[in-house]
């Protein structure tokens, strides 16, 4: 572990995090809001810490990143641009402590989109635009976008890539990490920008439509509004958000060879078939369950329904309807749907439907063999034959997740937070999602935590973002061992 | 542009990164899934884990954009393969195999011409007899390669203690000597690599590079106090391919033969092959078959087993029991440091002599010649100066000639103009430029013209 380099190079992701606030003091000098001074002097602070760390550990050329280094970087860089993220909430007056404004910056960054803020529609423009912003940032990975951006990775990059965008079975769109890059946040940008004129085409007004395209494409869920989507109260905008956010969760490597001219892309992806016909069930299901409970009508029941189902699933979290006074059975649902995700190599987060298929066929595979005890049988996706170190990776992968989930929910509760609040916000943070149940549901927010308990939520929203391993490595007294 | 590689072996990895190195876009196949994963790991290239022959695979790897084929994998069959199913996919892509058994020696043109239309086909051990025969010929050196179709050498060899030069200036070696130094490219002195200027000193250890035309090449040994000695014994330890095709030359040369094979089968065919030669039954790391030949009377011991353990230590022991020069065939890139260090300076690799083969039918630009030496620390390139390029038509002193490289010599017409910094390259002059790794980029950018106009 060569520190001074893996130092340089948080440098250099800091300083680059420091231009970003560029763009909401922009929005800020435009409305002439509050946020200019907090945003000027935040943006004063990263760069010149970005800058100093840069200079006090200027490297030797280095060509090769260790697969440990990279995971280093990605965890550390990943705190450090969370922190320092924080500063223009920290600086403005919304936030009482650096605690919630650390948790609000981290939650955007890993797009969770929990949020301790009361009156959002309060905060200056140029913070909320930050706050989604961020977002967007976050969703293709800062990473990534620095690989693809920045000259100074190199060879390196690849590690990088790989401890950001970690995916069961991982696939390059092109030769070079820096191609694939670029092509990654092309397509995502594209997305977006389409997003943002079905949002304009509305009738949404265009700071409220970037913000909202902003959090959406990343899976995000930050709202400018306090009622979040339900604000619009519009079917339109319900459709619109409902279809992006369906994107959103499908893997992006799909939506570019749809773009290449293969519109039967989506179709032959068996996780992408997965992922649809999961949501349409549970949609179905949601919309039965709340017909005649909560809603008179099926045209509303559904509306309501698949906008909570798609919402949490791809683990967005934006919501149009307080889902708390749903029966128990929709509201398990949505609880399962936080822990399911979305696509692997899609901006959501959670366990990934391709790791809870690969799951489920091992599961399979085993009571065949109960069956046929001489039965030789592999684990195909797609037709292909998985390789066993990738299965063992994923049961690995699975147990850890579950594991740390329940660990925190321990700690969480141990603070003396009711059952279903401490269940409810550790798989929303962990998975990404942003709302939970109970004290944290759609219509509260997550102020009410004890202190120590936002620390060990932001823990689960960088565990859940960086998917597990590249966290939890830090950990492992092995990986600091020379 | 966009290369192929069918194969991730120790060629296919080694020329995998070089190319990556070089922002080259690769996609490395190969079944094997530990061998796709140390690729993965270690370099920025796409990998696509299958049969490199299987047409699903190929189409997967992306071969119609592909503007360069290669084969590398360990078997000829799967080599021929894939090209022969790369030549139904996509008929435009450049395709490069590695083709080793030497019953195809006589069908390489035919494979051109007719179905898997082959570019050029590579039979690295060709290349390492090659090598071989000149390590034995120069005395002293570790490196040898041919440009200008064998008018030039190119030689590595370690400047002696002794030595009247070591400690000298490149600029005093005239006066020193009375003879004109041949001219030094390149000095390797504790692992660096340096490229000297008149003002620099040698030393004593110093590894040096330098080019001479090919008759005036004793004589430049002559200045480093190298004597030529005749060549008239030569055991060869191995009767593969290699050591086959290695004595079957000798024969020609008249020089006495020993070939030990362990495996009788392979002698009794190399007894029927060869005729001068004499073949013998047994393990060549046995020091009683050693001594019962006579090995402290060989000039040159060529140790070439399949096992390169087994060669290390075979010449190891040849050494120690008397044989003035051995040569040593190793395969795993990593034990080149090493070898330099336990006294074996005259190392070949088959692999390393494919990899130059093939680096130079990637090369953009007209490079006719690559060596890559002192463990890819360097490259030595011969080129065709184009019209267009940036190199011609101005004295060498105002080309941007990018840092790391050095034009080494110009051939016009029969003569070899050794460059100063008023010479001008001319079109059509072949160019001999080193290069540092990483000015190797840059170099090939000055190389290419400008506009492609065809």
């Amino acid at each position: 572990m060569r520190w001074s380099f893996i130092l340089n190079i948080i440098g250099m992701l800091i300083l680059f995090l420091g231009m970003c606030m560029l763009f909401p003091l922009f929005f800020g000098l435009y409305y002439r809001d509050q946020s200019v001074i907090p945003l000027a002097q935040s943006m004063g602070i990263t760069l010149a810490s970005g800058a100093s760390l840069m200079v006090v550990f200027r490297r030797e050329k280095v060509e090769h990143i260790s697969h440990r280094e990279g995971m280093a970087i990605v965890a550390v860089g990943w705190t450090a641009i969370g922190f320092f993220g924080a500063f223009p909430f920290y600086l403005g007056s919304e936030f009482s402590t650096f605690v919630d404004a650390f948790f609000e910056s981290v939650s955007g960054f890993t797009t969770t989109g929990s949020s301790i803020l009361t009156n959002i529609e309060a905060v200056s423009k140029g913070l909320l635009f930050w706050r989604s912003f961020i977002q967007w940032l976050g969703g293709m990975g800062i990473i990534v976008l620095s690989v693809a951006i920045l000259p100074f990775l190199g060879v390196g990059g690849m590690q990088l890539y790989k401890a950001e965008v970690p995916s069961p079975v991982p696939d390059k769109l092109k030769p070079r990490i820096r191609d694939t890059a670029k092509i990654l946040w092309k397509v995502y940008a594209l997305i977006s920008l389409v997003q943002v004129l079905f949002l304009l085409l509305g009738g949404m007004d265009l700071y409220d439509a970037l913000c909202h395209a902003f959090t959406t494409m990343p899976t995000g869920g930050f709202s400018t509004k306090n009622a979040s989507i339900a604000h619009f109260d519009s079917v339109y905008f319900d459709t619109v958000v409902i279809v992006f956010m369906l994107l959103a969760g499908i893997n992006f490597s799909l939506h570019y060879q749809f773009l290449r001219g293969k519109p039967l892309a989506f179709w032959r992806d068996s996780e992408c078939r997965f992922f649809l016909g999961t949501v349409l069930l549970l949609i179905v299901v949601v919309t039965f369950n709340i017909y005649g409970t909560v809603y008179e009508t099926v045209g509303r029941a559904f509306r309501y329904g698949a906008f909570q189902v798609v919402s949490i699933v791809t683990t967005t979290g934006y919501a149009t309807a307080d889902y708390e006074r749903w029966p128990a059975m929709s509201q398990f649902i949505l609880l399962l749907c936080m822990f399911l995700g979305a696509s692997a190599g899609s901006t959501g987060g959670g366990m990934k439907c391709l790791r809870v298929m690969l799951y489920l066929k091992y599961c399979y595979k085993e009571l065949f063999s109960l069956v046929h005890p001489r039965a030789v049988k592999r684990i195909k996706i797609g037709g292909r034959a998985v390789p066993e170190d990738v299965v063992r990776s994923v049961l690995g992968f699975m147990g850890l997740y579950v594991g740390l989930f329940v660990f925190s929910t321990v700690l969480i509760a141990g603070m003396g937070v009711d059952l279903v609040t401490s269940i409810a916000s550790v798989a929303a943070t962990i998975g990404n999602i942003g709302p939970g149940l109970g004290m944290v549901g759609p219509t509260d927010n997550f102020a009410q935590i004890p202190y120590l308990g936002k620390w060990v939520l932001i823990w689960c929203m960088l565990l859940g973002r960086l998917e597990i391993y590249t966290v939890i490595i830090l950990l492992v007294p092995e990986f600091w061992r020379k | 542009m966009k290369v192929l590689i069918v194969g991730a072996g120790e060629v296919g990895f080694h020329i995998a990164s070089h190319l990556a190195r070089e922002n080259k876009d690769v996609v490395v196949v190969d079944k094997d899934s530990a061998a796709i994963r140390r690729v993965s790991d270690n370099i920025d290239v796409q990998v696509v884990n299958g049969s490199g022959s299987s047409p699903v695979i190929l189409q997967e790897a992306g071969i119609k954009e592909a503007e360069i084929l290669l084969a590398v994998t360990d078997s000829d069959e799967t080599n021929l393969g894939a090209c022969l199913v790369a030549d139904l996919i996509s008929p435009s892509t450049k395709k490069i195999a590695r083709i080793r058994h030497a019953d195809y020696d006589g069908y390489h043109e035919i494979f051109r011409e007719q179905a898997p239309h082959i570019d050029t086909i590579i039979n690295p051990d060709i290349e390492v007899v090659k090598t071989i025969h000149w390590l034995m010929n120069v005395p002293g050196a570790v490196e040898v390669g041919e440009f200008a179709d064998g008018r030039l050498v190119f030689v590595g060899i370690y400047l002696d203690g002794s030595a009247r030069l070591s400690g000298v200036r490149l600029s005093d070696i005239y006066s020193r000597t009375g003879k004109k130094s041949p001219l030094i490219s390149a000095v390797v002195r504790e692992e660096e690599l340096i490229i000297p200027r008149g003002k620099h000193r040698l030393k004593a250890g110093d590894l040096i590079y330098f080019i001479s035309k090919k008759e005036s090449l004793m004589e430049s040994l002559s200045i480093f106090d190298k004597q030529v000695e005749p060549l008239n014994r030569v055991m060869i330890v191995g009767g593969g391919s290699i050591g086959f095709r290695l004595a079957s030359l000798l024969e020609g040369d008249s020089v006495h033969t020993k070939i030990i094979e362990k495996n009788p089968d392979r002698c009794s065919t190399l007894a029927e092959s060869l005729n001068k030669a004499v073949v013998l039954h047994g393990d060549g790391s046995n020091q009683e078959l050693l001594r019962e030949e006579n090995v402290q009377d060989m000039d040159v011991v060529v140790t070439l087993t399949d096992d390169e353990e087994t060669n290390i230590l075979t010449s190891l022991l040849a050494k120690r029991m008397g044989a003035p020069k051995t040569i040593t065939k190793i395969s795993k890139f990593s034990y080149f440091p090493l070898m330099s260090m336990i006294g074996l300076e005259q190392v070949v690799s088959p692999r390393l002599s494919a990899i130059n083969t093939i680096l130079l039918h990637i090369r953009t630009g007209k490079v006719l010649a690559a060596k890559s030496i002192k463990g890819e620390q360097a490259e030595v390139m011969e080129a065709l100066a184009l019209e267009t390029s940036d190199i011609v038509g101005k004295p060498l002193k105002e080309i941007a000639i990018p840092r790391g490289a050095l034009v080494t010599g110009i051939m016009r017409e029969n003569r070899i103009i050794i460059p100063t910094g008023e010479s001008v390259i001319a079109p059509n002059d072949r160019i001999i430029i080193f290069a540092k790794k990483q000015a190797i980029p840059q170099v090939e950018k000055i190389l290419a013209v400008k506009l492609e106009y065809f």
